[in-house]
């Protein structure tokens, strides 16, 4: 069984392409996670606001793809995108706003 | 000759090197004037700059300097170095090759004048010695010097300079000086002539160059001189012969006699072969010196041979002048001393020999007087009716006897004076009175002799402190030597007052002494020759005696004489004391008959006229009538006959002693000297010894000692007769432990009477002795007599009854032998040593002591004892009692053990504790180095309890654990003993034991001993048993108390402490417990039931049942506590039990609660605050059933800490239990950080007593929220809802959301490799995870069953990864990687 995961792929107002993802990321859901941005070219925003838990497996996804993906998150996800260093390879917007990413 | 004599060529060269040379006008001008063109260097002004400049600096130079230059080192120098070292050289050597001024020490410089041309390093030298020959003749000369290279225009060594100063002075004075001192250093004050003259020998060879040789000559009374030192030179050489004749010999000794100083020039034989010293040929000159003395001819003579490499000059004349002096010196000291201790050994020889003669007197004249005197009285007084001729000849005899005894007498005070043992007893005296008394004795004689008697002799003011003999002789000797010389007209002896001064005047008209006669009047054995007197005898002492008695009373005598007119002697005697020494004053004693007139005056009338004819006559006092009695048919006999001992060397005493003794009816027995009358005494001992003082092989004095130091013949009477007069004499003889003392000579009768008297004393002090032997032997307890060393010379019957030792071991010397065994038994040994150093040391006292009977067992005996003084011999002795108190010593030893092991046992909480103080006190009792207890109880081995804690069974070795295994199978209260102590068996309540007491070194284990510890082991066996009946008991209590309490499972989060009180360790009514309710929430009960013991524990089961029944049914605490009331009020004992009741929702912290009469609970923030739950309170159970109680309600925030407890926690006796509440509370607050359970252990020591808690306590912990514990499959699938069941139970820690988030992140982290790799090859394996919240931090352990690969990033970039951020999200991760899991701790603070 699978941890519950929904990708929504979508268009920014701009017209570039947007991964919406809500739920929580684990080692059980990622394979899912890879196929959506596998399933993309060009840049890509991901959008995790709605993400509220994200690990390891999750984050080495995001890896794979970083320089061609920007983020959105909200500060619940700093630390970890912080301390991974994913924060410094690809823009993380929503972060300093609400300040965890300012704890850089 | 380089130099020139030719003034033209002399122009020429002055004119052209003037300028080379005009630094010294002098040395420049003889420069100038060498032929220089003759010389390898050629004129001056074709000098090369290099030697202009060189010879320039040379001659400027003030410090002593000469150079060479050229092929043949042409030598320059400067007029310093003229000065000091080249003198007659000067200026021959200007000029010349250097190589030629200085030939005869070419071979020592040369060598250096090379090196420096050949490697043009400079050399330098200190004080070196060189022999030149600059003044006539070679000389030993110092220089320290350099030599540097010069160089020529190009740099080419062509020459060299030598800096030199010249050190000969220096060198040579301090040569000299060491001498000197060296001979000063002698450490010795004063020697022998000899040893001086050896030192000083010795000292001067330290000195070969200026000494090579030296003699020392003493002159020899005929003239001659003797050699008496030799220094350098062998003593055989001819030189040096061993005595010089008067007038002759190699050496000008008549010369030195006369004081003068000669140069001997030492010319062939027999000088020829000299030694040299240090030196390569012999002095050709010797100094001859005197020895002068102060005042008179020298005591001899110095030679000294001269150093040929130096002159004779004062400095050097002077030098041999002070060694001569220091010998004359060293000579004169020496032979003062010599003289002065020739002198005082002369001295010391002399008085020897006198005091010898003046002793040996003594027993040479008194023994022999005796035998003519003792003989004499007898026959005079047979012949007294009888011829009459006869009896002017025995009066004749015994006149003469009585004057040698006289003078006998006096040499003897003379010895005695001389040697300072003149015995004087100042005593205050009538001075005048005395005198007259000593005066009148003569008054029938001087009137006799037709002369006027005047006797003026008035009171005085005061008395005169006087010894009554000496003056007595004083006056005496005085008068009859007026009487003597007096023919005509008087004799005036008159006592008055002058000043401080008691004067007494002695004045005859008789012949009188010649002016030139009167000083030495009192010179002892001078006569005048040829003087008129009534008498030839006389041995001239008389008057010398008497100045030197007046002497000692710190008077003095003086006579004043004319020729033909008379003498008078005037004596001073001071008054007081102050100028007598302290100890030899005395107060007035009774005064005394005048004792020793007789022999004065006898022999005055016979210088009278005789009228009749019979000698004594008159008012003449008539010799003692001692006679009268002596004659032996008279004698009064004693009843039975008595045996008389008599020991004497000389065979006329023996012989005459017998004589009398057989005469008065005595069985006499002889023998000769005393070691033979000591064998004769211990044969058989008679009633009376007599014993000569004087005696070979053993002096009468030894005899007695011997005779008083054994037992057997201490009570023998004995009389001592000695030739040796005088008190100090007899006080010795009585020290020594005679019964009397008789001064040769002595009368018959004298001897006789003394004799009897004696034996009557004895006999008296023989039968009252019996008497008290019997009475002492009639005690029932033991008597002893010790002296003052502690021997015991007593005893009595009692006493060998009870130690066994009988009167014929007598005298017993300490250390007796009944004390204990030092080595077998020191510590009685000890006590009995303590006791005797009481005994000879105090003056009364008791103790008691373990002593050894003479068969070997031990007797405890209580003794008391107080000191005297024996009335015989004045010695200080100790006379004590003891008796037998074994048997009592036993028996309070027993009971108090018995009572001492008693209270230990009963003091004891436990078995183990009772056997261990039993232990303890049996190790006390007997000194023992261990007591060890084996028990064979339920375990396969035996246990061992010692007084060693650390001791166990597997420590014995095997030998004792076979003797221990034997022992155990002997029955109870068996006795047995090995090597090293005794032990008996006793039951213990857990098997069959063996007590065994190790007793120390030297401690004998005794019948008593072991009849003790089969007492107490019985004692202990009954205690053990009760011990463990109590300890049964209380396990019971206990096991009962624990098993009603609490419930089989507690909740996550709690923690629950019981404690039984101590002492008397009883179980309580305290209780604690948990309710799981079936809406999730949990009821809390700790509750005190009033009272201890098993009723106690049985109501609080009762109350704690219906209490959780209650709570089930309504999960309301104040309606629970309600219907409890009721409940308790139906329950015996029931009443005022409190109780905290509460009902705890863990989700959230909430917590109602309601207390009947119960301590309130304590909530501990996570911020250290703390809160009393004090609301909801009311009366204890059952006292007012029916009535409401409150019920309040608070929320236990995240993180807190809820404790309840019973009162024991924290009441104390004379304490506010507010107090104990503040100190639990400080407990919690700082166990915040601890797990729970750690907590209530703290909190359960932090509050405990120091002796434990008296009162039972409950406890109970809680901390918000519980702990989250889940165990899940190791299944991915599962991450999702652990993780969520962690995010709930973070929430209820109420953590900042970040944390939340990196917590989640980091165990999520740890369970996915848990999943992942732990478990991939065993899929489905339990993962356990736990979390718990502390105040302030937070702890996870997620732990699997499989192994974790250490983070390989580069194989598996996001697992590795995984592991990086666990640690970047916490404050400290441990992962510990086992066979049999992995598992994973983190920790982080809550910010």
């Amino acid at each position: 069984m699978t941890t519950p995961l929904t990708l929504i792929p979508g268009h920014q107002p701009d017209g570039s392409p947007l991964l919406t993802v809500v739920g929580e990321i684990d080692m059980t859901n990622t394979g899912a996670l890879a196929e959506a941005l596998d399933g993309t070219e060009g840049s890509l925003v991901v959008d995790l606001t709605a993400v509220e838990y994200l690990d390891s497996a999750g984050l080495s996804v995001l890896f794979a793809h970083a320089d061609r993906i920007e983020l959105v998150a909200t500060p619940l996800l700093g630390p970890i995108l912080t301390v991974s260093g994913l924060a410094e390879l690809t823009t993380v917007h929503g972060l300093t706003a609400e300040g965890p990413a300012g704890d850089r | 000759m380089a130099r020139s004599e030719d003034a033209g060529h002399h122009e020429r060269a002055a004119g052209a090197g003037a300028g080379v040379f005009a630094a010294d006008a002098e040395v420049g001008r003889d420069l100038a004037r060498v032929d220089w063109s003759a010389t390898p260097l050629g004129p001056p002004d074709r000098w090369p700059q290099s030697l202009q400049t060189a010879v320039s600096i040379l001659l400027s130079s003030r410090f002593p300097m000469w150079m060479a230059w050229g092929e043949e080192l042409t030598f320059f120098c400067n007029a310093a170095y003229r000065r000091d070292t080249l003198g007659q050289k000067y200026p021959w050597a200007l000029g010349r090759p250097a190589g030629e001024v200085w030939r005869e020490i070419w071979g020592d410089i040369g060598p250096r004048i090379d090196t420096v041309m050949t490697t043009g390093e400079a050399t330098w030298d200190e004080a070196l010695l060189l022999f030149v020959e600059r003044s006539g003749y070679t000389e030993e000369s110092y220089h320290t010097f350099s030599y540097s290279p010069l160089r020529d225009d190009d740099g080419t060594v062509v020459g060299m300079l030598c800096v030199v100063s010249e050190e000969t002075e220096r060198v040579i004075g301090e040569r000299r000086m060491t001498t000197l001192r060296d001979l000063g250093s002698d450490p010795s004050v004063v020697r022998t002539e000899q040893e001086i003259l050896a030192f000083a020998d010795q000292q001067l060879s330290g000195n070969p160059q200026d000494l090579p040789f030296t003699l020392t000559y003493l002159f020899q009374p005929d003239g001659s001189a003797k050699l008496a030192g030799c220094n350098g030179m062998s003593s055989g050489h001819p030189a040096a012969p061993a005595v010089l004749p008067p007038g002759e010999g190699v050496w000008p000794a008549a010369e030195a006699a006369g004081g003068e100083s000669l140069l001997v020039p030492l010319d062939g034989p027999p000088f020829s072969g000299l030694p040299a010293g240090s030196w390569a040929k012999p002095p050709t000159q010797a100094l001859v010196t005197p020895l002068l003395r102060q005042g008179d001819t020298p005591y001899g003579f110095l030679v000294a041979g001269l150093n040929p490499f130096r002159v004779l000059d004062d400095g050097y004349r002077g030098f041999v002048e002070l060694l001569a002096g220091h010998l004359s010196t060293g000579v004169a000291s020496a032979r003062s001393y010599e003289a002065q201790q020739r002198r005082a050994e002369e001295l010391a020889e002399l008085d020897r020999a006198k005091t010898t003669f003046f002793s040996n007197i003594s027993h040479e004249f008194r023994t022999p007087l005796t035998l003519i005197m003792g003989p004499l009285e007898e026959l005079r007084t047979r012949f007294a009716d009888g011829d009459r001729r006869v009896r002017e000849e025995l009066d004749v005899v015994h006149r003469n006897g009585l004057r040698l005894g006289k003078l006998v007498n006096t040499l003897l005070d003379f010895s005695r004076i001389e040697a300072g043992r003149m015995q004087a007893t100042y005593e205050p005296v009538d001075l005048p009175a005395l005198t007259g008394e000593l005066a009148s004795v003569f008054r029938s004689a001087v009137e006799k002799a037709g002369l006027v008697y005047d006797v003026d002799c008035p009171p005085l003011d005061e008395p005169v402190f006087l010894d009554r003999g000496m003056w007595e002789k004083v006056v005496l000797n005085l008068v009859s030597n007026a009487l003597k010389f007096t023919f005509d007209g008087s004799i005036r002896i008159a006592v008055r007052t002058e000043g401080s001064h008691a004067v007494v005047t002695i004045a005859d008209t008789g012949i009188g002494v010649a002016a030139d006669e009167v000083p030495r009047l009192f010179e002892r054995f001078h006569r005048i020759e040829n003087a008129r007197s009534r008498s030839n005898e006389g041995s001239g002492i008389g008057l010398a005696l008497v100045k030197e008695l007046i002497g000692l009373h710190g008077g003095t005598i003086t006579a004043d004489s004319t020729e033909g007119e008379g003498t008078r002697f005037t004596i001073r005697l001071p008054f007081g004391t102050a100028h007598l020494p302290t100890a030899s004053v005395a107060p007035a004693r009774d005064t005394r008959t005048v004792s020793s007139a007789d022999p004065y005056v006898q022999e005055a009338l016979r210088w009278l006229p005789d009228e009749d004819g019979t000698g004594a006559g008159g008012g003449v006092p008539p010799v003692p009538p001692t006679g009268a009695d002596t004659s032996p048919d008279r004698a009064t006999g004693p009843a039975v006959t008595a045996r008389v001992l008599v020991a004497d060397d000389n065979a006329d005493m023996r012989d005459y002693l017998t004589r009398i003794l057989t005469g008065a009816g005595y069985r006499v027995d002889t023998v000769e000297d005393g070691a033979q009358a000591l064998e004769a005494v211990r044969a058989q001992a008679p009633d009376l010894v007599i014993s000569d003082v004087m005696m070979p092989e053993l002096d009468g004095l030894s005899l007695v000692a011997e005779l008083r130091e054994d037992p057997r013949t201490a009570s023998v009477p004995a009389l001592l007769l000695s030739a040796r007069a005088g008190q100090e004499a007899s006080i010795e003889g009585l020290q020594a432990g005679a019964d009397d003392y008789l001064v040769k000579p002595f009368a018959a009768a004298e001897l006789l009477a003394r004799v009897r008297a004696n034996m009557e004393l004895a006999r008296l002090r023989n039968h009252q002795a019996r008497w008290r032997a019997a009475l002492v032997d009639s005690l029932q307890e033991a008597f002893f007599v010790c002296d003052e060393n502690g021997a015991v010379i007593e005893i009595n019957a009692a006493f060998t009854d009870i130690l066994g030792y009988g009167p014929e071991g007598l005298p017993y010397q300490p250390i007796h032998p009944w004390w204990p065994d030092a080595e077998t038994d020191a510590a009685a040994h000890d006590q009995v040593a303590a006791a005797f150093s009481q005994l000879v040391g105090d003056a009364k006292g008791s103790y008691s002591i373990p002593v050894t009977h003479q068969d070997g067992h031990r007797v405890w005996v209580t003794a008391m004892f107080s000191e005297a003084q024996d009335p015989d011999t004045g010695s200080q002795v100790i006379v004590g009692t003891f008796r037998d108190v074994t048997a009592e010593h036993y028996a309070i030893q027993r009971e108090s053990a018995q009572a001492a092991l008693g209270m230990r046992v009963s003091r004891a909480a436990s078995l183990p504790e009772a056997l261990t103080g039993a232990l303890a006190e049996l190790k006390d009792l007997w000194s023992a180095r261990r007591v060890l207890a084996v028990v064979r109880g339920q375990g396969q081995e035996p246990e061992v309890t010692s007084t060693d804690p650390d001791l166990t069974w597997e420590m014995l070795s095997a030998e004792r654990r076979e003797e221990f295994t034997g022992w155990l199978e002997q029955p109870p209260l068996t006795a047995v003993s090995d090597a090293k102590g005794a032990g008996i068996t006793v039951n213990h309540p857990e098997g069959p034991m063996v007590l065994h007491v190790t007793l120390g070194e030297n401690r004998p284990f005794t019948d008593e001993d072991q009849l003790l510890l089969s007492l107490m082991a019985g004692q202990l066996a009954q205690a053990l048993a009760r011990a463990h009946q109590i300890d049964q008991q209380r396990e019971t209590a206990i096991a009962l108390q624990r098993a009603i309490l609490g419930p089989s499972h507690l909740p996550e989060g709690f923690a629950v402490r019981y404690e039984p009180a101590t002492r008397p360790l009883e179980v309580g009514g305290d209780w604690y417990d948990t309710v799981a309710l079936p809406d999730g929430r949990i009821g809390i009960v700790v509750g005190d039931c009033v009272g201890h013991g098993l009723q106690a524990a049985t109501v609080m089961g009762q109350l704690r049942s219906a209490c959780r029944a209650l709570l089930l049914q309504d999960a309301s605490p104040a309606r629970t506590l309600m219907a409890l009331d009721h409940f308790a009020a139906g329950i015996p004992g029931a009443l005022c039990t409190t109780v905290f009741c509460g009902v705890l929702d863990p989700g959230t912290g909430e917590l109602t609660y309601s207390s009947a009469g119960h301590p309130p609970g304590i909530l501990t923030h996570p911020d250290g605050t703390t809160t009393l739950l004090e609301e909801g309170r009311s009366i204890p159970l059952a006292v007012r059933p029916g009535r409401h109680r409150p019920e309040a309600g608070c929320t236990v925030p995240a993180r807190a800490t809820l404790l309840l407890y019973t009162d024991g926690l924290v009441e104390r006796r004379s304490r506010p239990l507010t107090a104990g509440i503040d100190q639990a509370s400080e407990a919690v607050q700082d166990g915040r950080e601890a797990a729970v359970d750690d907590l209530a252990t703290q909190v359960m020591t932090r509050l405990a007593p120091a002796n434990g808690y008296d009162d039972d306590v409950a406890l109970l912990l809680y901390r918000h929220p519980a702990p989250l514990e889940m165990s899940f499959p190791a299944e991915s699938s599962q991450l999702a809802p652990v993780r969520k069941a962690l995010r709930s139970w973070l929430g209820q820690c109420e953590l900042p959301p970040h944390m939340v988030q990196s917590v989640l992140v980091a165990a999520g982290e740890a369970c996915a490799n848990a999943v992942e790799h732990g478990h991939r090859d065993a899929p489905g394996e339990t993962v356990r995870l736990r979390a718990e919240a502390h105040a302030g931090a937070l702890h996870l352990t997620i732990a699997d069953s499989g192994r974790w690969k250490q983070p390989q990033p580069h194989l598996n970039t996001h697992r590795g990864r995984g592991v990086g951020l666990m640690h970047a999200l916490m404050q400290r991760v441990t992962i510990t990687a086992g066979t049999t899991g992995t598992i994973v701790d983190m920790h982080t603070r809550i910010a």
